[in-house]
């Protein structure tokens, strides 16, 4: 067991290395350079920007070292916990992805936990009498659903909710410059105000992962049906709701947890671009706002976290397959 | 040694033969205080001069609300600020600026010459990325006056030095060695009419509150909001009341908001330019001819109305905008003429490369007009970044380039084709030309307005000949805004190195 696990932690590290080297060339492979300053507004780059000014700001930011250099530097500092100082923003990343880490996790994990659920219970309705209408109308549905990208969801919500109903905010993660007040009211009053404001992004989210979760477990709820242990137990007359749940559910448990695990990276990928339409303060909007200005800093870290993010699950799934996967266990 | 007052400055600097058919002199109307006025304007980090996002205006402007330069403008020209008066030595080598005696810090410490002498000379360490030259050799105080010495005679030094670089406070910044990375007391602290009292970095958004005891006067708006909204929704926010402020470079707007009683627009000087920037060094583009060809083969009015979707204004030949004080209206321009076109290429056929933004639908037009005459033109449409490095590698025939800071000290026509300037509309500006760069370093060294207005207006000339660039056109801002809270200012020739803002500090405050 130890020696699996020692076995799984390695490989995972030589995965998180590779992410490192990655991380650190993949930003300057894209054309263009930190110290451009593009709006690219049409009101862009009013600035003169001296020659003079302009190296000195590149050997601040060490962009005239050789390459080689500026890995050995990123590397002791990323060692040290430093993951550098964004040129764009002229602020430490670190407190860059700490002030808008919370913003996409929870946009993440609410729209994914629900759409998990949500998706799960349909699914299960549509695959436990296969091919009748309710499984019919479902499969269709979620067929559809999956087909709309969630850009024009988020616009069409958009459009709905803030501009024609005027229900929730055109934009922003919450209410600037309002007084909340003290103590737990004060907390309770700007939980509140962000919930507002996060609604119609994670429903983007939800309705465009909902699909996904639903035909995933349709198919693997349809696949059981003639499993003998089901068969038997409907045989001996126990509840039908009682079967899915406790028997038929527990048995594509692996395959959920797995795929709730893929679905994280492709979530996350729909959360940059529900974060850009919304303006949600997240690391999608700050990732969005970093390419287009080149800020390699910025992107280093935020790659790096999204792929340890997303590593870290996928190290989580395997581990619980020891718990839900019998034969693992068994093999173990 | 001259004496220089405002209205010699005012006057030199415009010159008999400068059009000044922009300047818009009315008298700002009295209004009474306000309370809160809340514009949309993007988020460009710790607002002061080291930390503030070079990327676009917004931040300068910010900064320029926080902070005094020793100069500054109004509707009509340039006006002392922090400096009450100065004097050129007749060399055009030393500058002498006497400093405002009321002037004071946001702690209430007195604004001193030591602190003037000290920004120059702290400047020249750590550079403020918006001065557009480094020509300043040192700066002392000499009794209760500052002298600056130039390297050498820079004849935009009062518009684009002493009237853009922020003044900051010496005891604050002498013992910080890191600037940019500065996190300490007195991090935002200027002299000028507001004071940051919250910048919420994670929605980008600011809030200003009136600087009460403001040496210039007492800010006529008690709170000023900047807050980041999304392009998309700039319109809507406006129009829902969450916005008394914003600009859209697109003249539907009127339309958009013709029915609300609320709204006024405000056309802005056109000083934001749509341009080709041709490679002269690149087969077939090094031919004036294929130059000339292009710029008769396209129909700019059409392209202009089309996209802006507002009354063209075709671009100058000579790359200064019409209505700001430079502009030659003299100028040969090249009318929509196709055949002229056909003409020059005599039945050439030609393929050219066009490097455009992604978003850019001005191309679009451009393809129908030249394929019409002769010329193919292939669009490689890149993002932003990726254009500029082509452009600065050379690595292009046409570059499509849109931006602003067109309307201040003409010097720009020198510096963008010198490699002085390193920013992203210098880049891709490939033209040598002898005349025209001895015009270009006279004009910067003459302390003569006349003379120096007689070179500048030969410069247009040979860009009008020449073509390094094509102007497809220039565009007005069109500023949405309540008049009950606020009344849009044009500064002369734009604030800064021509930015067309419309909340000049002056607006802001009760003179």
């Amino acid at each position: 067991m130890v020696q699996n696990l020692l076995r799984l932690l390695s490989r995972y590290l030589a995965l998180v290395v590779s992410v490192v080297l990655v991380n650190f060339f993949l930003p300057r492979m894209l054309p263009g350079d930190p110290l451009d300053f593009s709006a690219g507004d049409g009101t862009e780059a009013a600035v003169p920007l001296t020659a003079s000014a302009r190296a000195n700001l590149e050997n601040y930011y060490h962009l005239d070292d050789p390459t080689l250099t500026q890995l050995r530097t990123y590397l002791s500092e990323l060692l040290r916990g430093d993951l550098g100082f964004s040129i764009s923003r002229s602020a430490p990343v670190r407190d860059l992805i700490l002030d808008r880490l919370p913003w996409t996790l929870s946009l993440l994990l609410v729209s994914l936990v629900l759409s998990a659920i949500i998706g799960t219970t349909f699914g299960v309705v549509a695959g436990w009498r296969p091919g009748r209408r309710s499984d019919r109308f479902l499969t269709s549905a979620s067929g559809m659903l999956a087909a709309i990208p969630e850009f024009l969801i988020a616009i069409g919500l958009l459009l709905g909710g803030a501009v024609g109903l005027a229900w929730f905010p055109l934009f922003g993660g919450e209410s600037v410059f309002v007084e909340s007040g003290a103590g737990l009211s004060g907390v309770m009053h700007r939980g509140l105000d962000i919930a507002w404001h996060l609604t119609l992004p994670a429903a983007t989210l939800v309705i465009a992962g909902v699909s996904a979760f639903v035909l995933v477990t349709r198919d693997a709820i349809a696949s059981l049906q003639h499993e003998p242990w089901l068969v038997a137990a409907r045989a001996k007359g126990l509840d039908e709701r009682r079967v899915a749940t406790r028997h038929a559910l527990r048995k594509i448990a692996p395959l959920l947890i797995t795929f709730f695990g893929l679905r994280l990276g492709s979530v996350l990928g729909g959360a940059l671009v529900v974060e850009r339409v919304f303006s949600i303060p997240g690391l999608g909007l700050l990732g969005f706002q970093a390419i287009g200005a080149r800020d390699y800093p910025v992107l280093q870290a935020l790659f790096l976290v999204s792929g340890l993010g997303v590593l870290g699950v996928a190290f989580l799934v395997e581990l619980s397959y020891l718990r839900f996967d019998p034969t693992r266990r068994t093999r173990q | 040694m001259h004496h220089v007052t405002r209205r010699q400055v005012i006057a030199g600097l415009a010159g008999g033969a400068i059009a000044l058919q922009f300047a818009r002199a009315d008298a700002r109307k009295a209004q009474q205080p306000i309370a809160l006025l809340r514009y949309a304007g993007p988020d460009s980090g710790v607002p002061n001069p080291f930390q503030v996002s070079p990327a676009g205006p917004g931040g300068p402007i910010l900064v320029s609300l926080l902070y005094d330069t020793l100069t500054w403008k109004d509707e009509s020209g340039i006006i002392p600020w922090l400096a009450s008066e100065w004097s050129i030595s007749d060399d055009g080598l030393t500058y002498t600026f006497q400093i405002e005696p009321g002037a004071a810090w946001h702690d209430g410490a007195p604004l001193t010459v030591e602190d003037v002498a000290f920004s120059f000379t702290y400047y020249s360490r750590h550079p403020y990325v918006w001065a557009p030259s480094d020509v300043v050799q040192s700066a002392v105080v000499e009794g209760e006056s500052v002298r600056i010495m130039l390297k050498q005679p820079y004849a935009a030094f009062i518009e684009d030095i002493s009237g853009i670089v922020p003044i900051i406070p010496r005891h604050v910044w002498e013992s910080v060695d890191d600037p940019i990375a500065y996190t300490g007391t007195g991090r935002v602290m200027g002299s000028g009419p507001y004071v940051l009292a919250e910048y919420n970095a994670t929605e980008g958004a600011y809030r200003l509150i009136a600087n009460e005891s403001y040496w210039r006067g007492t800010p006529r708006i008690t709170e000023f909001r900047q807050l980041t909204v999304p392009p998309e929704a700039l319109i809507q926010s406006t129009l829902q009341g969450e916005i008394d402020l914003a600009s859209s470079p697109d003249a539907s707007v009127a339309d958009i908001l013709a029915d609300d009683e609320r709204l006024a627009i405000h056309e802005s000087v056109p000083l934001s330019i749509v341009r080709l920037a041709v490679n002269t060094t690149r087969p077939p583009l090094d031919r004036p001819a294929v130059r000339q060809a292009i710029a008769y083969a396209l129909d700019r009015q059409f392209i202009a109305e089309s996209i802006t979707r507002g009354p063209a204004i075709v671009g100058s030949a000579g790359v200064v905008p019409p209505e700001t004080p430079w502009f030659n209206p003299d100028l040969r321009q090249y009318a929509y003429d196709p055949d002229r076109a056909r003409e020059l290429l005599a039945g050439e056929r030609l393929t050219i490369n066009l490097v455009a933004d992604a978003r850019a639908r001005d191309p679009d037009l451009m393809i129908p007009m030249l394929e019409e005459v002769g010329i193919t033109l292939n669009v490689q449409r890149v993002d932003s970044p990726t254009r500029i490095q082509l452009l600065r590698d050379g690595d292009f025939q046409l570059g499509f380039v849109t931006h602003i800071g067109v309307g201040g000290d003409p010097d720009y026509l020198r510096r963008w084709y010198t490699g002085e300037e390193s920013n992203a509309f210098a880049q891709g500006s490939i033209f040598s030309n002898e005349e025209y760069t001895r015009l270009g370093e006279a004009q910067a060294a003459s302390l003569d307005a006349t003379e120096r207005s007689d070179l500048i207006f030969r410069m247009q000339e040979i860009l009008a000949e020449e073509l390094p660039t094509i102007v497809l056109y220039h565009r007005r801002f069109y500023w949405i805004h309540d008049p009950t809270l606020f009344t849009p200012m044009e500064t002369w020739g734009g604030l800064m190195n021509g930015i067309p803002f419309p909340h000049n500090k002056l607006a802001l405050i009760a003179t």
